[in-house]
Protein backbone atom coordinates (compact mmCIF):
# COMPACT_ATOMS: atom_id res chain seq x y z
CA UNK A 1 0.00 0.00 0.00
CA UNK A 2 1.52 3.42 -0.85
CA UNK A 3 1.60 6.53 1.66
CA UNK A 4 -1.15 8.32 -0.35
CA UNK A 5 -3.61 4.99 0.04
CA UNK A 6 -2.54 4.55 3.68
CA UNK A 7 -2.89 8.47 4.39
CA UNK A 8 -6.77 8.28 2.49
CA UNK A 9 -7.91 5.33 4.31
CA UNK A 10 -7.01 6.81 8.24
CA UNK A 11 -8.63 9.88 6.90
CA UNK A 12 -11.64 7.75 5.67
CA UNK A 13 -11.31 5.66 9.72
CA UNK A 14 -11.76 9.24 11.18
CA UNK A 15 -14.75 10.36 9.64
CA UNK A 16 -16.56 7.03 11.37
CA UNK A 17 -18.01 7.47 14.55
CA UNK A 18 -16.80 4.05 16.06
CA UNK A 19 -18.50 2.06 18.58
CA UNK A 20 -21.52 3.50 20.19
CA UNK A 21 -24.37 2.63 22.77
CA UNK A 22 -28.10 3.40 23.62
CA UNK A 23 -29.05 4.88 26.81
CA UNK A 24 -32.72 4.33 28.04
CA UNK A 25 -34.71 7.67 30.13
CA UNK A 26 -37.12 7.03 32.43
CA UNK A 27 -39.80 9.61 32.97
CA UNK A 28 -42.06 8.42 35.96
CA UNK A 29 -44.46 11.09 35.49
CA UNK A 30 -48.21 10.83 33.92
CA UNK A 31 -47.66 11.25 30.26
CA UNK A 32 -51.26 12.95 29.05
CA UNK A 33 -51.70 12.54 25.37
CA UNK A 34 -52.82 15.22 22.80
CA UNK A 35 -56.08 13.54 22.23
CA UNK A 36 -56.80 12.34 25.46
CA UNK A 37 -55.96 8.81 27.54
CA UNK A 38 -52.72 8.60 29.47
CA UNK A 39 -49.97 6.11 30.46
CA UNK A 40 -47.59 6.06 33.89
CA UNK A 41 -44.70 7.09 32.21
CA UNK A 42 -42.19 5.88 29.85
CA UNK A 43 -38.79 4.81 28.40
CA UNK A 44 -37.18 6.55 25.53
CA UNK A 45 -34.14 4.87 23.86
CA UNK A 46 -31.75 7.19 22.98
CA UNK A 47 -28.29 7.70 21.65
CA UNK A 48 -25.71 10.68 22.12
CA UNK A 49 -22.41 11.16 19.73
CA UNK A 50 -19.78 14.12 20.40
CA UNK A 51 -19.35 16.50 23.51
CA UNK A 52 -21.49 19.15 24.97
CA UNK A 53 -19.49 22.27 25.26
CA UNK A 54 -19.74 24.46 28.08
CA UNK A 55 -22.35 27.11 27.05
CA UNK A 56 -24.48 23.69 26.43
CA UNK A 57 -24.97 25.49 22.86
CA UNK A 58 -23.96 22.80 20.69
CA UNK A 59 -26.96 20.72 20.83
CA UNK A 60 -28.40 19.02 17.12
CA UNK A 61 -31.33 16.53 17.61
CA UNK A 62 -32.16 14.14 15.44
CA UNK A 63 -35.62 12.81 14.69
CA UNK A 64 -36.35 9.41 13.03
CA UNK A 65 -38.36 8.71 9.80
CA UNK A 66 -41.97 5.80 10.17
CA UNK A 67 -39.15 2.64 10.67
CA UNK A 68 -36.17 4.54 12.03
CA UNK A 69 -34.76 4.61 15.41
CA UNK A 70 -32.57 5.80 17.96
CA UNK A 71 -29.42 4.15 16.04
CA UNK A 72 -28.23 6.51 13.89
CA UNK A 73 -24.63 6.72 13.66
CA UNK A 74 -22.24 4.12 14.47
CA UNK A 75 -21.64 0.57 15.11
CA UNK A 76 -22.47 -1.07 18.90
CA UNK A 77 -20.00 -4.32 17.72
CA UNK A 78 -17.21 -4.55 15.33
CA UNK A 79 -18.83 -7.11 14.21
CA UNK A 80 -22.23 -5.21 13.46
CA UNK A 81 -23.25 -5.86 9.57
CA UNK A 82 -24.24 -2.10 9.45
CA UNK A 83 -23.93 1.37 11.03
CA UNK A 84 -26.64 3.33 12.26
CA UNK A 85 -29.43 4.47 9.55
CA UNK A 86 -27.99 8.16 9.31
CA UNK A 87 -24.36 6.77 9.65
CA UNK A 88 -23.30 8.98 5.97
CA UNK A 89 -24.56 12.03 7.50
CA UNK A 90 -23.37 11.69 11.33
CA UNK A 91 -19.82 11.59 12.67
CA UNK A 92 -16.81 13.06 13.40
CA UNK A 93 -16.00 15.53 10.28
CA UNK A 94 -18.94 14.73 8.49
CA UNK A 95 -22.17 16.74 7.26
CA UNK A 96 -23.46 16.76 11.19
CA UNK A 97 -19.95 17.09 12.54
CA UNK A 98 -19.19 15.35 16.18
CA UNK A 99 -16.44 17.26 16.71
CA UNK A 100 -18.65 20.15 16.50
CA UNK A 101 -21.89 19.10 18.04
CA UNK A 102 -23.30 17.20 20.64
CA UNK A 103 -26.02 14.89 18.58
CA UNK A 104 -28.70 13.66 20.30
CA UNK A 105 -31.38 11.06 18.48
CA UNK A 106 -34.23 9.41 20.42
CA UNK A 107 -36.17 6.34 19.73
CA UNK A 108 -40.41 7.79 19.29
CA UNK A 109 -42.79 7.49 21.79
CA UNK A 110 -44.82 4.60 20.82
CA UNK A 111 -42.41 2.73 18.98
CA UNK A 112 -41.15 -0.59 19.57
CA UNK A 113 -37.38 -0.32 19.95
CA UNK A 114 -37.04 0.15 23.10
CA UNK A 115 -38.88 2.94 23.70
CA UNK A 116 -42.63 2.89 25.64
CA UNK A 117 -45.32 1.88 22.83
CA UNK A 118 -47.86 -0.52 22.26
CA UNK A 119 -45.94 -3.43 22.97
CA UNK A 120 -44.75 -2.35 26.08
CA UNK A 121 -46.09 -3.41 29.56
CA UNK A 122 -48.35 -1.29 31.46
CA UNK A 123 -47.07 -1.09 34.54
CA UNK A 124 -50.73 -0.94 35.97
CA UNK A 125 -52.01 -4.05 33.70
CA UNK A 126 -48.23 -6.14 33.87
CA UNK A 127 -49.65 -6.75 30.71
CA UNK A 128 -48.92 -4.91 26.54
CA UNK A 129 -51.08 -2.39 26.26
CA UNK A 130 -51.72 -2.80 23.02
CA UNK A 131 -54.58 -1.12 21.23
CA UNK A 132 -55.20 0.44 25.28
CA UNK A 133 -51.95 2.48 24.05
CA UNK A 134 -53.81 5.79 23.65
CA UNK A 135 -53.52 7.29 20.38
CA UNK A 136 -50.88 8.89 19.46
CA UNK A 137 -49.68 12.41 17.14
CA UNK A 138 -46.26 13.89 16.56
CA UNK A 139 -46.98 16.41 19.35
CA UNK A 140 -47.00 13.94 21.64
CA UNK A 141 -44.11 12.34 20.31
CA UNK A 142 -42.24 15.53 20.48
CA UNK A 143 -43.25 16.37 24.03
CA UNK A 144 -41.96 13.07 25.21
CA UNK A 145 -38.57 14.20 23.46
CA UNK A 146 -38.69 17.65 24.92
CA UNK A 147 -38.96 15.50 28.91
CA UNK A 148 -36.05 13.67 27.26
CA UNK A 149 -34.42 16.98 26.62
CA UNK A 150 -35.18 18.82 30.00
CA UNK A 151 -33.78 15.68 31.85
CA UNK A 152 -30.62 16.45 30.03
CA UNK A 153 -30.43 19.59 31.25
CA UNK A 154 -30.31 21.70 27.70
CA UNK A 155 -31.92 24.76 27.60
CA UNK A 156 -31.55 24.80 24.31
CA UNK A 157 -30.91 22.90 20.81
CA UNK A 158 -28.60 24.71 17.83
CA UNK A 159 -30.86 22.72 15.62
CA UNK A 160 -33.22 19.69 15.42
CA UNK A 161 -33.14 17.95 12.47
CA UNK A 162 -35.07 14.89 10.50
CA UNK A 163 -36.50 13.45 7.22
CA UNK A 164 -40.04 12.69 6.56
CA UNK A 165 -41.78 11.67 9.52
CA UNK A 166 -38.98 13.16 11.38
CA UNK A 167 -39.42 16.39 9.52
CA UNK A 168 -43.18 16.32 10.83
CA UNK A 169 -41.28 16.46 14.12
CA UNK A 170 -39.16 19.04 13.27
CA UNK A 171 -41.46 21.35 12.50
CA UNK A 172 -43.69 20.24 15.39
CA UNK A 173 -40.44 21.60 18.07
CA UNK A 174 -40.09 24.86 16.39
CA UNK A 175 -43.92 25.41 16.64
CA UNK A 176 -44.51 24.04 20.29
CA UNK A 177 -40.37 25.38 21.65
CA UNK A 178 -39.91 28.14 20.03
CA UNK A 179 -37.50 29.67 22.49
CA UNK A 180 -35.35 26.41 22.81
CA UNK A 181 -35.19 25.48 19.25
CA UNK A 182 -32.60 27.81 17.53
CA UNK A 183 -32.61 26.54 14.03
CA UNK A 184 -34.52 23.59 12.10
CA UNK A 185 -33.75 21.62 9.25
CA UNK A 186 -36.65 19.29 7.89
CA UNK A 187 -35.95 17.05 4.52
CA UNK A 188 -38.13 15.43 2.43
CA UNK A 189 -41.49 16.75 4.77
CA UNK A 190 -45.01 18.07 4.58
CA UNK A 191 -46.87 20.49 6.67
CA UNK A 192 -49.52 17.95 6.22
CA UNK A 193 -50.48 14.81 4.82
CA UNK A 194 -51.52 14.61 1.20
CA UNK A 195 -54.68 12.47 0.41
CA UNK A 196 -52.14 10.13 -1.60
CA UNK A 197 -49.71 9.70 1.24
CA UNK A 198 -52.82 9.27 3.26
CA UNK A 199 -54.06 6.42 1.05
CA UNK A 200 -50.78 4.36 0.99
CA UNK A 201 -50.76 4.63 4.61
CA UNK A 202 -54.49 2.91 4.76
CA UNK A 203 -53.30 0.35 2.58
CA UNK A 204 -50.76 -0.71 4.57
CA UNK A 205 -53.31 -0.83 7.85
CA UNK A 206 -55.60 -2.94 5.73
CA UNK A 207 -52.89 -4.82 4.79
CA UNK A 208 -52.40 -5.40 8.64
CA UNK A 209 -55.53 -5.56 10.32
CA UNK A 210 -56.52 -8.18 7.51
CA UNK A 211 -53.97 -10.56 8.27
CA UNK A 212 -55.71 -12.88 10.90
CA UNK A 213 -52.36 -12.84 13.04
CA UNK A 214 -53.32 -9.47 13.79
CA UNK A 215 -56.12 -10.74 15.80
CA UNK A 216 -57.25 -7.70 16.89
CA UNK A 217 -53.89 -6.57 18.01
CA UNK A 218 -53.41 -8.85 21.08
CA UNK A 219 -50.72 -11.20 19.27
CA UNK A 220 -48.31 -12.46 21.78
CA UNK A 221 -44.82 -11.39 21.52
CA UNK A 222 -42.81 -12.78 18.24
CA UNK A 223 -46.09 -13.72 16.78
CA UNK A 224 -48.46 -11.21 14.78
CA UNK A 225 -49.20 -10.27 11.39
CA UNK A 226 -46.18 -11.02 9.54
CA UNK A 227 -47.33 -11.17 6.08
CA UNK A 228 -49.86 -8.02 6.94
CA UNK A 229 -46.62 -6.54 7.90
CA UNK A 230 -44.34 -7.29 4.94
CA UNK A 231 -46.94 -6.37 2.42
CA UNK A 232 -47.43 -2.77 4.22
CA UNK A 233 -43.61 -2.10 3.98
CA UNK A 234 -43.08 -3.69 0.75
CA UNK A 235 -45.78 -0.99 -0.66
CA UNK A 236 -45.01 1.77 1.45
CA UNK A 237 -41.04 1.25 0.05
CA UNK A 238 -42.16 1.36 -3.72
CA UNK A 239 -43.43 5.25 -2.09
CA UNK A 240 -39.80 5.77 -0.86
CA UNK A 241 -37.87 5.26 -4.01
CA UNK A 242 -39.03 6.46 -7.59
CA UNK A 243 -39.40 5.18 -11.36
CA UNK A 244 -36.32 6.71 -12.53
CA UNK A 245 -34.61 4.72 -9.22
CA UNK A 246 -35.90 1.52 -9.80
CA UNK A 247 -35.16 1.10 -13.55
CA UNK A 248 -31.61 2.06 -12.44
CA UNK A 249 -31.29 -0.28 -9.53
CA UNK A 250 -33.23 -2.97 -11.10
CA UNK A 251 -34.84 -2.49 -14.43
CA UNK A 252 -36.44 -5.46 -15.80
CA UNK A 253 -33.56 -7.84 -14.41
CA UNK A 254 -34.02 -11.43 -14.05
CA UNK A 255 -33.14 -13.93 -11.54
CA UNK A 256 -31.71 -16.89 -13.28
CA UNK A 257 -33.78 -20.31 -13.38
CA UNK A 258 -36.88 -18.40 -14.11
CA UNK A 259 -37.67 -20.03 -16.96
CA UNK A 260 -41.12 -22.29 -17.04
CA UNK A 261 -44.81 -21.30 -15.41
CA UNK A 262 -44.48 -19.63 -12.17
CA UNK A 263 -46.83 -17.27 -10.41
CA UNK A 264 -44.94 -17.27 -6.92
CA UNK A 265 -41.93 -17.40 -7.48
CA UNK A 266 -39.13 -14.59 -7.18
CA UNK A 267 -38.74 -14.05 -10.87
CA UNK A 268 -37.41 -9.76 -11.04
CA UNK A 269 -34.84 -8.66 -9.39
CA UNK A 270 -37.18 -5.66 -8.12
CA UNK A 271 -39.73 -8.71 -6.30
CA UNK A 272 -36.66 -10.02 -4.77
CA UNK A 273 -35.38 -6.65 -3.48
CA UNK A 274 -39.16 -5.87 -2.11
CA UNK A 275 -39.64 -9.40 -0.20
CA UNK A 276 -36.52 -9.07 1.00
CA UNK A 277 -37.32 -5.30 2.68
CA UNK A 278 -40.78 -7.02 3.93
CA UNK A 279 -38.96 -9.61 5.37
CA UNK A 280 -36.16 -7.52 7.24
CA UNK A 281 -39.07 -5.31 8.44
CA UNK A 282 -40.87 -8.15 10.72
CA UNK A 283 -38.36 -9.10 12.45
CA UNK A 284 -37.62 -5.84 13.96
CA UNK A 285 -40.83 -3.65 13.85
CA UNK A 286 -43.57 -4.04 15.59
CA UNK A 287 -47.19 -4.07 13.52
CA UNK A 288 -48.94 -2.13 16.27
CA UNK A 289 -46.22 0.88 16.17
CA UNK A 290 -46.44 0.48 12.72
CA UNK A 291 -50.84 1.68 13.28
CA UNK A 292 -49.92 4.24 15.90
CA UNK A 293 -47.10 5.77 13.87
CA UNK A 294 -48.82 5.60 10.48
CA UNK A 295 -52.18 7.33 11.88
CA UNK A 296 -49.51 10.05 13.34
CA UNK A 297 -48.99 10.71 10.64
CA UNK A 298 -51.91 10.75 8.37
CA UNK A 299 -53.44 12.93 11.38
CA UNK A 300 -50.25 15.45 10.92
CA UNK A 301 -52.13 18.74 9.88
CA UNK A 302 -50.03 22.26 10.15
CA UNK A 303 -52.94 24.21 8.08
CA UNK A 304 -55.60 23.77 11.13
CA UNK A 305 -59.04 24.31 10.99
CA UNK A 306 -58.57 27.71 9.00
CA UNK A 307 -56.56 25.92 6.45
CA UNK A 308 -53.34 28.68 6.92
CA UNK A 309 -50.06 27.46 7.41
CA UNK A 310 -49.03 31.05 8.55
CA UNK A 311 -51.35 31.00 11.77
CA UNK A 312 -49.61 28.20 13.20
CA UNK A 313 -45.78 29.06 11.93
CA UNK A 314 -46.02 32.62 12.68
CA UNK A 315 -44.60 30.70 16.23
CA UNK A 316 -41.85 29.94 14.99
CA UNK A 317 -38.86 31.77 15.96
CA UNK A 318 -35.38 29.36 14.56
CA UNK A 319 -34.09 29.87 11.24
CA UNK A 320 -35.19 27.24 8.72
CA UNK A 321 -33.57 25.32 5.87
CA UNK A 322 -35.83 23.03 4.45
CA UNK A 323 -34.96 21.14 1.67
CA UNK A 324 -36.82 19.06 -0.72
CA UNK A 325 -35.61 16.44 -3.32
CA UNK A 326 -36.95 16.99 -7.07
CA UNK A 327 -37.65 12.84 -7.58
CA UNK A 328 -39.98 12.55 -4.06
CA UNK A 329 -43.21 11.81 -4.94
CA UNK A 330 -44.47 10.96 -1.84
CA UNK A 331 -43.64 14.50 -0.14
CA UNK A 332 -43.27 16.82 -3.11
CA UNK A 333 -40.74 19.50 -3.67
CA UNK A 334 -44.51 21.90 -3.71
CA UNK A 335 -44.89 20.40 0.05
CA UNK A 336 -41.91 21.30 1.00
CA UNK A 337 -41.84 24.52 -0.66
CA UNK A 338 -45.17 25.63 0.46
CA UNK A 339 -43.50 25.12 4.16
CA UNK A 340 -40.99 28.03 3.31
CA UNK A 341 -43.11 30.44 1.50
CA UNK A 342 -45.29 30.27 4.43
CA UNK A 343 -42.65 30.79 7.02
CA UNK A 344 -41.19 33.98 4.86
CA UNK A 345 -44.61 35.41 4.25
CA UNK A 346 -44.37 35.68 8.26
CA UNK A 347 -41.53 37.37 8.17
CA UNK A 348 -39.43 34.34 9.29
CA UNK A 349 -35.80 33.26 7.75
CA UNK A 350 -36.55 30.56 5.90
CA UNK A 351 -34.67 28.93 2.98
CA UNK A 352 -35.32 26.23 0.51
CA UNK A 353 -32.90 24.30 -1.20
CA UNK A 354 -33.66 21.04 -3.32
CA UNK A 355 -31.73 18.28 -4.11
CA UNK A 356 -31.75 16.82 -7.89
CA UNK A 357 -31.20 13.15 -7.30
CA UNK A 358 -33.47 10.08 -8.84
CA UNK A 359 -34.07 8.05 -5.75
CA UNK A 360 -37.79 9.72 -4.60
CA UNK A 361 -38.23 10.25 -1.05
CA UNK A 362 -35.56 8.02 0.56
CA UNK A 363 -32.97 10.74 -1.51
CA UNK A 364 -32.13 12.19 2.13
CA UNK A 365 -30.68 8.75 3.35
CA UNK A 366 -28.41 8.31 0.61
CA UNK A 367 -24.89 9.48 0.23
CA UNK A 368 -24.88 12.49 -1.44
CA UNK A 369 -22.07 15.46 -1.69
CA UNK A 370 -25.16 18.37 -2.45
CA UNK A 371 -26.91 17.81 0.38
CA UNK A 372 -24.19 17.46 2.59
CA UNK A 373 -22.97 20.83 1.55
CA UNK A 374 -26.38 22.40 1.74
CA UNK A 375 -26.24 20.50 5.54
CA UNK A 376 -22.67 21.67 6.56
CA UNK A 377 -23.40 25.65 5.50
CA UNK A 378 -26.46 25.66 7.34
CA UNK A 379 -24.84 24.43 10.52
CA UNK A 380 -21.99 26.01 10.37
CA UNK A 381 -22.47 29.75 9.07
CA UNK B 1 -15.52 33.29 -20.61
CA UNK B 2 -14.34 37.32 -19.01
CA UNK B 3 -12.92 37.42 -16.22
CA UNK B 4 -15.90 38.94 -13.87
CA UNK B 5 -14.49 42.32 -12.38
CA UNK B 6 -15.16 42.76 -8.93
CA UNK B 7 -15.71 46.79 -9.39
CA UNK B 8 -18.30 46.42 -11.89
CA UNK B 9 -19.86 44.46 -9.31
CA UNK B 10 -19.61 46.82 -6.51
CA UNK B 11 -20.95 49.75 -8.26
CA UNK B 12 -24.56 48.35 -8.31
CA UNK B 13 -23.81 47.21 -4.74
CA UNK B 14 -22.92 50.53 -3.93
CA UNK B 15 -25.95 52.36 -5.96
CA UNK B 16 -28.70 49.78 -4.41
CA UNK B 17 -27.18 50.18 -1.27
CA UNK B 18 -27.49 53.14 -1.12
CA UNK B 19 -31.17 53.90 -2.45
CA UNK B 20 -32.53 51.05 -0.30
CA UNK B 21 -33.81 52.28 3.42
CA UNK B 22 -32.85 50.61 6.72
CA UNK B 23 -34.72 47.92 7.63
CA UNK B 24 -36.22 47.26 4.66
CA UNK B 25 -37.92 44.31 3.33
CA UNK B 26 -35.91 42.99 0.38
CA UNK B 27 -36.62 40.21 -2.17
CA UNK B 28 -33.60 39.61 -4.68
CA UNK B 29 -34.66 37.92 -7.56
CA UNK B 30 -31.46 36.48 -9.16
CA UNK B 31 -30.07 37.17 -5.64
CA UNK B 32 -26.98 34.77 -6.96
CA UNK B 33 -24.81 33.45 -3.74
CA UNK B 34 -26.44 36.03 -1.45
CA UNK B 35 -23.61 39.17 -1.77
CA UNK B 36 -25.67 42.36 -1.88
CA UNK B 37 -28.39 40.49 0.30
CA UNK B 38 -25.42 39.74 3.13
CA UNK B 39 -24.09 43.75 2.56
CA UNK B 40 -27.78 44.75 3.18
CA UNK B 41 -28.44 42.97 6.19
CA UNK B 42 -25.18 44.32 7.78
CA UNK B 43 -25.20 48.02 6.72
CA UNK B 44 -28.97 48.22 6.65
CA UNK B 45 -30.58 45.56 9.29
CA UNK B 46 -33.15 44.67 6.06
CA UNK B 47 -34.77 41.43 6.21
CA UNK B 48 -34.28 39.95 2.86
CA UNK B 49 -35.54 37.27 0.70
CA UNK B 50 -32.76 35.91 -2.35
CA UNK B 51 -34.67 34.07 -4.98
CA UNK B 52 -32.71 31.95 -7.20
CA UNK B 53 -32.64 28.23 -9.54
CA UNK B 54 -29.23 27.28 -9.36
CA UNK B 55 -28.49 25.56 -5.84
CA UNK B 56 -24.71 26.15 -5.50
CA UNK B 57 -25.89 29.69 -5.43
CA UNK B 58 -28.35 29.11 -3.10
CA UNK B 59 -26.00 26.98 -0.77
CA UNK B 60 -23.98 30.12 -1.21
CA UNK B 61 -26.45 31.84 0.40
CA UNK B 62 -27.01 29.52 3.22
CA UNK B 63 -23.26 29.69 3.70
CA UNK B 64 -23.63 33.61 4.27
CA UNK B 65 -26.97 33.39 6.54
CA UNK B 66 -29.22 34.86 3.83
CA UNK B 67 -32.88 33.81 3.41
CA UNK B 68 -33.02 32.27 -0.01
CA UNK B 69 -35.39 29.89 -2.00
CA UNK B 70 -34.49 27.98 -4.89
CA UNK B 71 -36.64 28.10 -7.63
CA UNK B 72 -38.15 29.63 -10.42
CA UNK B 73 -39.18 33.87 -10.19
CA UNK B 74 -42.48 33.45 -11.32
CA UNK B 75 -43.06 30.80 -9.10
CA UNK B 76 -42.13 32.41 -5.81
CA UNK B 77 -43.91 36.32 -6.71
CA UNK B 78 -47.24 34.18 -6.90
CA UNK B 79 -46.92 33.18 -3.15
CA UNK B 80 -46.76 36.54 -2.03
CA UNK B 81 -49.46 39.03 -1.13
CA UNK B 82 -49.80 42.99 -2.81
CA UNK B 83 -46.88 45.15 -1.13
CA UNK B 84 -45.17 42.43 1.08
CA UNK B 85 -41.80 43.46 0.31
CA UNK B 86 -40.55 47.32 0.54
CA UNK B 87 -38.15 46.90 -2.42
CA UNK B 88 -38.28 44.36 -5.08
CA UNK B 89 -34.54 43.64 -6.59
CA UNK B 90 -34.21 42.81 -10.24
CA UNK B 91 -29.87 43.39 -10.30
CA UNK B 92 -28.84 41.76 -14.09
CA UNK B 93 -32.12 39.40 -13.95
CA UNK B 94 -34.00 41.03 -16.51
CA UNK B 95 -31.91 39.80 -19.43
CA UNK B 96 -32.25 36.25 -18.41
CA UNK B 97 -36.13 36.32 -18.23
CA UNK B 98 -38.51 34.49 -20.49
CA UNK B 99 -41.51 37.00 -20.24
CA UNK B 100 -39.77 40.11 -18.44
CA UNK B 101 -42.86 42.47 -18.64
CA UNK B 102 -44.42 39.37 -16.84
CA UNK B 103 -42.49 39.40 -13.74
CA UNK B 104 -41.62 43.71 -13.64
CA UNK B 105 -45.14 43.69 -13.31
CA UNK B 106 -45.66 40.97 -10.40
CA UNK B 107 -42.25 42.44 -8.58
CA UNK B 108 -44.40 45.82 -9.02
CA UNK B 109 -46.90 44.25 -7.49
CA UNK B 110 -45.34 42.70 -4.33
CA UNK B 111 -43.17 45.55 -3.80
CA UNK B 112 -43.66 49.22 -3.05
CA UNK B 113 -40.73 49.74 -5.44
CA UNK B 114 -38.91 47.96 -7.96
CA UNK B 115 -34.93 48.55 -8.33
CA UNK B 116 -33.49 47.10 -12.06
CA UNK B 117 -30.14 46.84 -13.20
CA UNK B 118 -29.19 46.13 -17.16
CA UNK B 119 -26.54 46.80 -19.60
CA UNK B 120 -27.69 48.74 -22.25
CA UNK B 121 -26.99 47.31 -25.63
CA UNK B 122 -27.41 51.03 -27.14
CA UNK B 123 -24.05 51.70 -25.84
CA UNK B 124 -21.88 52.60 -28.75
CA UNK B 125 -19.56 49.78 -28.14
CA UNK B 126 -22.18 47.78 -28.24
CA UNK B 127 -23.72 48.98 -31.29
CA UNK B 128 -19.81 49.06 -32.55
CA UNK B 129 -19.14 45.48 -31.94
CA UNK B 130 -22.22 44.41 -33.67
CA UNK B 131 -22.49 46.93 -36.91
CA UNK B 132 -18.92 46.46 -37.75
CA UNK B 133 -17.43 43.47 -36.15
CA UNK B 134 -20.59 41.22 -36.23
CA UNK B 135 -19.86 40.11 -32.70
CA UNK B 136 -22.58 40.58 -29.61
CA UNK B 137 -21.60 41.79 -26.44
CA UNK B 138 -19.44 40.17 -24.18
CA UNK B 139 -19.01 41.47 -20.68
CA UNK B 140 -19.30 40.83 -16.68
CA UNK B 141 -23.23 40.36 -17.52
CA UNK B 142 -23.03 38.65 -20.62
CA UNK B 143 -19.86 36.84 -19.66
CA UNK B 144 -20.33 33.64 -21.96
CA UNK B 145 -19.86 32.77 -25.81
CA UNK B 146 -23.57 32.38 -28.07
CA UNK B 147 -22.68 28.49 -27.83
CA UNK B 148 -22.46 28.34 -24.23
CA UNK B 149 -25.00 30.54 -22.84
CA UNK B 150 -29.17 30.23 -22.41
CA UNK B 151 -31.07 32.47 -24.22
CA UNK B 152 -30.87 36.34 -23.00
CA UNK B 153 -32.92 39.30 -24.00
CA UNK B 154 -30.97 42.21 -25.33
CA UNK B 155 -32.33 45.56 -23.89
CA UNK B 156 -31.80 49.61 -24.27
CA UNK B 157 -32.04 52.29 -22.28
CA UNK B 158 -34.84 53.74 -24.90
CA UNK B 159 -36.31 50.37 -25.12
CA UNK B 160 -36.75 50.15 -21.27
CA UNK B 161 -37.96 53.94 -21.11
CA UNK B 162 -40.61 53.65 -23.41
CA UNK B 163 -42.07 50.05 -21.93
CA UNK B 164 -41.99 52.27 -18.51
CA UNK B 165 -44.24 55.00 -20.49
CA UNK B 166 -46.14 52.96 -22.34
CA UNK B 167 -46.72 50.29 -18.84
CA UNK B 168 -47.44 53.73 -16.59
CA UNK B 169 -44.68 53.10 -14.42
CA UNK B 170 -42.93 55.38 -12.83
CA UNK B 171 -39.33 55.88 -12.80
CA UNK B 172 -38.32 57.40 -9.11
CA UNK B 173 -34.83 57.35 -9.41
CA UNK B 174 -32.17 56.55 -11.75
CA UNK B 175 -27.96 56.16 -12.73
CA UNK B 176 -26.25 56.01 -15.94
CA UNK B 177 -22.84 54.88 -15.67
CA UNK B 178 -20.57 55.26 -18.67
CA UNK B 179 -18.52 52.18 -20.10
CA UNK B 180 -16.42 52.08 -17.30
CA UNK B 181 -19.53 51.28 -14.87
CA UNK B 182 -18.12 53.13 -12.95
CA UNK B 183 -18.42 57.05 -13.69
CA UNK B 184 -21.84 58.50 -13.44
CA UNK B 185 -23.56 60.36 -16.90
CA UNK B 186 -26.49 62.11 -18.10
CA UNK B 187 -26.03 62.96 -21.55
CA UNK B 188 -27.02 61.08 -24.43
CA UNK B 189 -27.19 58.07 -22.28
CA UNK B 190 -28.97 55.47 -24.86
CA UNK B 191 -25.65 55.86 -26.69
CA UNK B 192 -22.98 56.97 -24.50
CA UNK B 193 -23.84 54.81 -21.31
CA UNK B 194 -23.09 51.06 -20.70
CA UNK B 195 -24.99 50.13 -17.59
CA UNK B 196 -28.55 51.64 -16.13
CA UNK B 197 -30.08 51.29 -12.69
CA UNK B 198 -33.58 52.43 -12.46
CA UNK B 199 -36.04 52.42 -9.27
CA UNK B 200 -39.80 52.12 -10.48
CA UNK B 201 -43.00 52.15 -8.70
CA UNK B 202 -46.43 52.03 -9.64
Amino acid sequence: MTEIQLELDSDNLSKNIGLVKYVDFTSTETFIFEGGGSINGFTLRYETYGRLNDKKNNAILICHAISGDHHCAGKYTVEDRKPGWWDNMVGPGKAIDTNLFFVICSNCLGGCQGSTGPSSLDPVTGKPYRLDFPSLTIRDIVRAQNLLIEYLNLNELYCVVGGSMGGMQVLQWAIDYPDKVKRILPLASAARQSAQAIAFNEVGRCSIVQDPGWKEGNYSRGEGPSVGLSVARMMAHITYLSDKGMEIKFGRNRRKDTKGHHLTKIEFEVEGYLRYQGQAFINRFDANTYLYFSKAIDRFDLHGEAGKLEDILSKVQARALIIGFTSDWLYTPRQNREIVTALLRCGKNATYAEVDMDLGHDSFLIDAPELYNFVRSFLND
Amino acid sequence: MVTRNLNKRQIDLEIISEWVEPKSRVLDLGCGRGVLLQNLKSEKSIYGVGVDTDPIKINGCIKRGVNAYQGEIGGILKEFSDKTFDVVICSRTVQELTNPANVIFEALRVGRAVMIGFVNHGYWVNRFNMVFKGNRVINDVYPQHWYESSPENPVTINEFELFCKESQIRIQRKVYLSGDWDTKLTFLPNLLSGYALYEIAR
